[in-house]
């Protein structure tokens, strides 16, 4: 069914397993990386001949971005071609092993403290791996709560995204730098959606996303603003909430608390409107400009979404039932691949994934899959891999930068040993495709099989329905376009949630509860929390013994996508992506190359680093930072607990 | 025998031009003795969430400084991997600088995160929290990664200020917390007891996980008015906090305490009452997110409901865990806090109920209001408590209760019920309705 690379198959009722008679069926033979250019002394000769019109440039670091990124490429600049790249997470804290020997309740504020950007979403996550492992099922008011603070934390993500960080790159300061004659274009072209956005040309349009003097910019710094005091009022603080707890959260919800989100959800209403219609104009002025601009940071449409906002009635936080409770998400879980949905179950998503870390500063654990190891198979019976993060058992080493070898902090995950990537645009997809009969049902919402309608009741603008398309190429442009469309997707999550709370609210009774009460199990017990971030996916998966954690895995969007090459030869994301990328800049000598396009193709995935470089620990194993830093790795006794 | 290597370019990231360096350096003023100040912002083993809380501030707001929207405050050019508008080499370059004595200006370095103990590595052991390539001195032909804890050592003593923002900074954080094998380290634990900044300042701390992001631009606020002859010199506690902030405990403002006072806790969470019992450990931390609020005046973590876990404490995070105990101090405050709390609350209830009477009510000895379930002024065992009250309340002074008791009710009290009365008004829809009897 879903896999083509995993050694699964599956059963006439759907059930999978391994295929029989293979010894070792997860082993793989590593296929080495390709030598670096500069370490080839031949092709160095040949390239020197071309006088300088090969270059490295190094992007270290990555600005605006969240977090410690640094891109090496190797580019040609006579034929405008990307040669080499290299995608390098620069950090590394250890949290895994901070969480191991914890009360597993302490995690839902320690791993918040991965990420500063998304961290409530991490809380949540960790909330509900909690949840899974303790048999503690949140009442509706307590499911409702969550969705309102991750649409909140989702309506403060974008804007950030679009306004600050990949914004400018599109604005008039950049553009007249990098490419003169597009500006001069811009000056004469009328933009298509002035009704929403107010801009007649689209330098005007251009002038305003210039950072701190642009007017777009100021009020993406707003916006940001905005939904993080609807967040607030029941996390509050961010980004580390402090009222996510097991079994729902802590907050004391009243009409006031909701009206005062209303109040502030509402108004991104036409903010949506207005963003959504903005980046249709950039993609398209860029788009006939010139058509190559499609192929900016270009790679095949993978995706993977474990999806987010359970319905407060579906939602029972066992893995068994996941797979239903799943589907009836807002925004339903699903992997894509080459553009198709091959799956909606959250536990085929789940079975399909693995890390590797040929290519990081880790060492291998599982000794080619051959070796013991823990979980054959998951809580309902489908086959794990030794790679598998409930499975990892991962040794930091660090050691020297290496483009042959091993160049990051980041691990190599895969699904179905395939290169996926995550976002907004995979949450908005994996909607569409999820098609008008298994779509939940919303009054604002609706899926159609390849576009998502949304449909708002009127603000300041008219309530003109909004149509996000799956688009026919994918690109950086695609997957800025679909982040904004995203604003108003949340907005109307948002809504549709607050309007469930007040009626809550008003029924009042059990379901109106904020938490659950439960008891800590002493037993060994193990969970998963699958809960995409604003900018995709994410999951912590926990196991626990007599009350303390035992292992615990956070896997983040940007490590998906950050990711460096893996042991099947295939680049990460970003790698792919860059190496895909035509160099469209206008520059005369090779002197004058600053890289636009190389840029706009990585901040369009909105990497987000500070959780990326987590590290892994397994129970029972770990690392002296002596032998860390003597680099051999060594068995040394962890369970303090004991 | 070096290897041959490919050739660069030398303003590789800058697509907004080469000089266009850091983020703001707009307005300001061009006088006073400090006309322009650089603000690097450097990213040690941190989540970013600094910067985000940063960038959530108000009052005031981030690009209220780098617009040079406050008169008399310097141009501020902040250098910042999140929000600059150049990466890579064209970033780097004004850091390079500023290492090297170079700069031209004075600069402010602002830490986010904690300091990983990775100086001692020989340079074949690479690093664990890096930031641009190639070594620093000028001949250097190094590709390796340059490490985050090389750029805080150089930067030091050059420094006019060192501003640790946030709890890993500050304190080592959760990076610092038990089982961590980077070392982790706050940035005063880093350069010593003995660092001073150029201007003789030892680390400025702005604690919390994550921080309050007014305490951080205010604290730069107030330190810029300061050196513009404006404001007094900022006074820092002995932990380098500013003190005009830390100084409270966060108990002491905590909406919630009054529920303390009188002995009523919460048992489990979403309930409504003091957070101590369900792990709140706000009574012995410095902080003051319930009275300043998260972003905005708004939320706070116990204003929400959330128990305080000491985020912005040096002893965050394994002092205060595990997180959702009760600290065992409580056991005895707040025992005592039910006993004679309890008693103080019923009391009040009394006296309430007496306040939200209109002496009118108990004159006529009823109350008027629709929403009222009727009676009317206090009971008698309310009314021979007020009795023994007001006598102490008006001792020495006038009794104002006894005067009310003389003023006469009013005649048109209750108008509507009284016969007689008939006039004709407006209904909601327009229509006309007679609806008054004749006094």
């Amino acid at each position: 069914m879903c896999f083509k690379n995993l050694p699964i198959e599956f059963d006439a009722q759907g059930n999978a397993s391994l295929k029989p008679g293979v010894a070792n069926p997860y082993s793989y033979t590593e296929t080495p990386a390709p030598t670096p250019i500069e370490d080839d002394p031949e092709r160095m000769r040949e390239l020197f001949a071309r006088n300088g019109a090969v270059r490295r440039v190094d992007f270290d670091p990555v600005t605006r971005v969240a977090g410690a990124l640094a891109f090496h490429t190797v580019v040609d600049l006579e034929n405008r071609q990307v040669m080499e790249t290299a995608s390098m997470a620069t950090l590394f804290r250890g949290y895994e092993i901070i969480l191991k020997g914890r009360d597993p309740r302490d995690a839902i504020f320690i791993s918040s403290r991965a990420c500063g950007v998304c961290g409530g979403v991490h809380a949540t996550a960790s909330a509900l791996a909690c949840e899974m492992a303790f048999g503690v099922k949140p009442p509706p008011m307590g499911v409702v709560a969550r969705n309102l603070l991750l649409s909140t934390e989702y309506l403060y993500d974008h804007p950030i995204h679009l306004s600050l960080l990949a914004g400018p790159d599109f604005s008039e300061a950049a553009v007249r730098e990098t490419n003169p004659e597009i500006w001069e274009r811009a000056r004469n072209t009328k933009t298509q959606g002035a009704a929403a956005h107010g801009y007649e040309l689209m330098s005007d349009l251009m002038t305003d996303l210039t950072p701190l003097t642009g007017k777009l910019y100021l009020e993406g710094l707003y916006y940001t603003r905005l939904a993080r005091e609807a967040y607030v009022l029941i996390g509050g603080k961010y980004p580390h909430p402090q009222t996510v707890v097991p079994g729902g959260v802590s907050t004391t919800i009243d009409a006031s608390d909701l009206n005062e989100i209303m109040l502030r959800v509402v108004k991104y209403f036409d903010y949506g409107r207005k963003t959504a219609a903005i980046w249709d104009d950039l993609a398209e002025f860029f788009y006939e400009v010139n058509p190559k601009y499609r192929d900016i940071g270009t790679r095949p449409a993978n995706m993977i979404e474990p999806g987010q906002w359970d319905d407060p009635y579906a939602y029972d936080a066992t893995y068994e039932n996941c797979d239903a409770w799943g589907r009836e998400r807002w925004a339903p879980p699903g992997v894509i691949v080459d553009g198709k949905l091959v799956t909606t179950s959250l536990q085929m998503l789940n079975a399909g994934v693995e890390e590797f870390v040929e290519h990081a500063f880790y060492d291998e654990w599982t000794g080619n899959g051959d070796e013991y190891y823990r979980h054959k198979t998951d809580p309902a019976g489908n086959p794990l891999s030794p790679w598998h993060p409930w499975n990892k058992e991962t040794i930091p080493k660090p050691q020297a930068t290496s483009w042959k070898d091993k160049y990051s902090w980041s691990t190599a995950p895969r699904w179905d040993r395939m290169a996926m990537e995550t976002g907004a645009y995979s949450r908005i997809w994996a909607a569409a495709q999820t098609g008008p009969d298994a779509f939940r049902d919303s009054p604002y919402i609706h899926s159609t099989g390849n576009s998502i309608q949304i449909n708002l009741p009127k603000a300041e603008l008219p309530n003109t329905p909004i149509e996000w398309k799956i688009p026919e190429t994918w690109g950086a442009f695609e997957r800025n376009r679909a982040r904004a469309y995203c604003i108003l997707y949340t907005a109307a999550i948002a809504y549709d949630n607050l309007q469930i709370a007040y009626n809550l609210l008003r029924k009042g009774g059990p379901d109106a509860r904020m938490s659950t009460p439960y008891e800590m199990p002493k037993d060994h017990r193990i969970g998963v929390g699958l809960w995409g971030a604003g900018r995709g996916y994410l999951t912590h998966h926990l196991e626990m013994d007599k009350g303390v954690i035992e292992n615990y895995q956070i896997l983040t969007p940007s490590t998906w996508m950050a990711s460096p090459k893996d042991p099947f030869g295939n680049p990460g994301p970003y790698e792919e992506a860059v190496l895909a990328t035509p160099l469209l800049e206008n520059y005369e000598k090779p002197e004058d190359f600053k890289g636009i396009d190389v840029l706009r193709a990585i901040r369009s995935f909105d990497p987000c680093m500070p959780c990326t470089t987590h590290m892994h620990m397994d129970g029972g194993r770990t690392v002296s930072r002596e032998i860390v830093s003597c680099a051999c790795g060594g068995d040394v006794e962890t369970h303090d607990h004991h | 025998m070096s290897k041959l290597k490919l050739q660069t370019v030398p303003h590789g990231g800058g697509v907004f031009g080469a000089g266009v360096e850091g983020l703001g350096g707009l307005g300001g003023s061009p006088d006073g003795p400090l006309n322009i100040v650089h603000v690097f912002w450097i990213a040690g083993m941190s989540c970013d969430g600094c910067t985000i809380a940063a960038s959530g501030a108000t009052n005031p707001s981030v690009e209220d400084l780098l617009l040079g929207r406050i008169p008399n405050l310097p141009k501020v050019v902040l250098h910042h991997p999140v929000l600059s508008p150049g990466a890579g080499t064209e970033f780097i370059a004004p850091f390079r600088r500023a290492a090297d004595g170079t700069l031209g200006a004075p600069y402010v370095v602002v830490l986010e995160g904690s300091v990983p103990d990775d100086q001692g590595f020989p340079s074949e052991y690479g690093y664990f929290s890096a930031m641009g390539a190639g070594g620093f001195d000028p001949g250097s032909d190094t590709d390796q990664p340059n490490r985050v804890t090389d750029w805080l050592w150089r930067l030091a003593p050059g420094a006019a200020a060192y501003v640790a923002i946030g709890t890993c900074a500050t304190w080592g954080g959760v990076p610092a917390a038990a089982g961590n094998i980077t070392g982790s380290m706050s940035l005063t634990d880093f350069l010593g007891k003995d660092y001073r900044s150029a201007l003789g300042v030892p680390v400025v701390n702005v604690p919390g996980c994550s921080p309050v992001g007014d305490n951080f631009t205010e604290t730069v606020a107030a330190v810029l008015l300061f050196l513009a002859n404006l404001a007094p010199v900022p006074k820092f506690d002995e932990l380098g906090r500013p003190a005009w902030l830390f100084e409270e405990t966060v108990h002491r403002h905590c909406p919630k305490a009054g529920y303390y006072e009188e002995g009523v806790f919460a048992e489990e969470p979403g309930d409504n009452q003091c957070l101590v019992e369900i792990g709140c450990w706000g009574p012995v931390v410095q902080c003051n997110i319930v009275e300043r609020g998260a972003i905005n005046n708004m939320g706070g973590c116990m204003v929400a409901g959330g128990a305080c876990i000491g985020c912005t404490m040096p002893g965050f995070p394994d002092k205060f865990s595990p997180f959702y105990k009760a600290p065992p101090g409580s056991a005895l405050s707040g025992g005592v806090s039910k006993v004679t709390g309890g008693a103080i609350r019923r009391l009040r209830r009394i006296s309430m109920k007496t306040g939200n009477t209109e002496p009118m009510w108990d004159n006529a000895g009823e109350n008027p209001s629709g929403w009222s379930e009727g009676g009317g002024g206090a009971g008698p065992v309310g009314r021979a408590n007020a009795y023994f009250y007001k006598k102490l309340q008006y001792h020495g002074s006038v009794n104002q209760v006894k005067r009310n008791k003389k003023q006469p009710l009013p005649q048109s009290r209750n108008i509507l019920s009284q016969q007689g009365n008939r006039q004709t008004g407006v209904g909601l829809h327009g229509e006309r309705v007679e609806h008054r009897e004749e006094i």
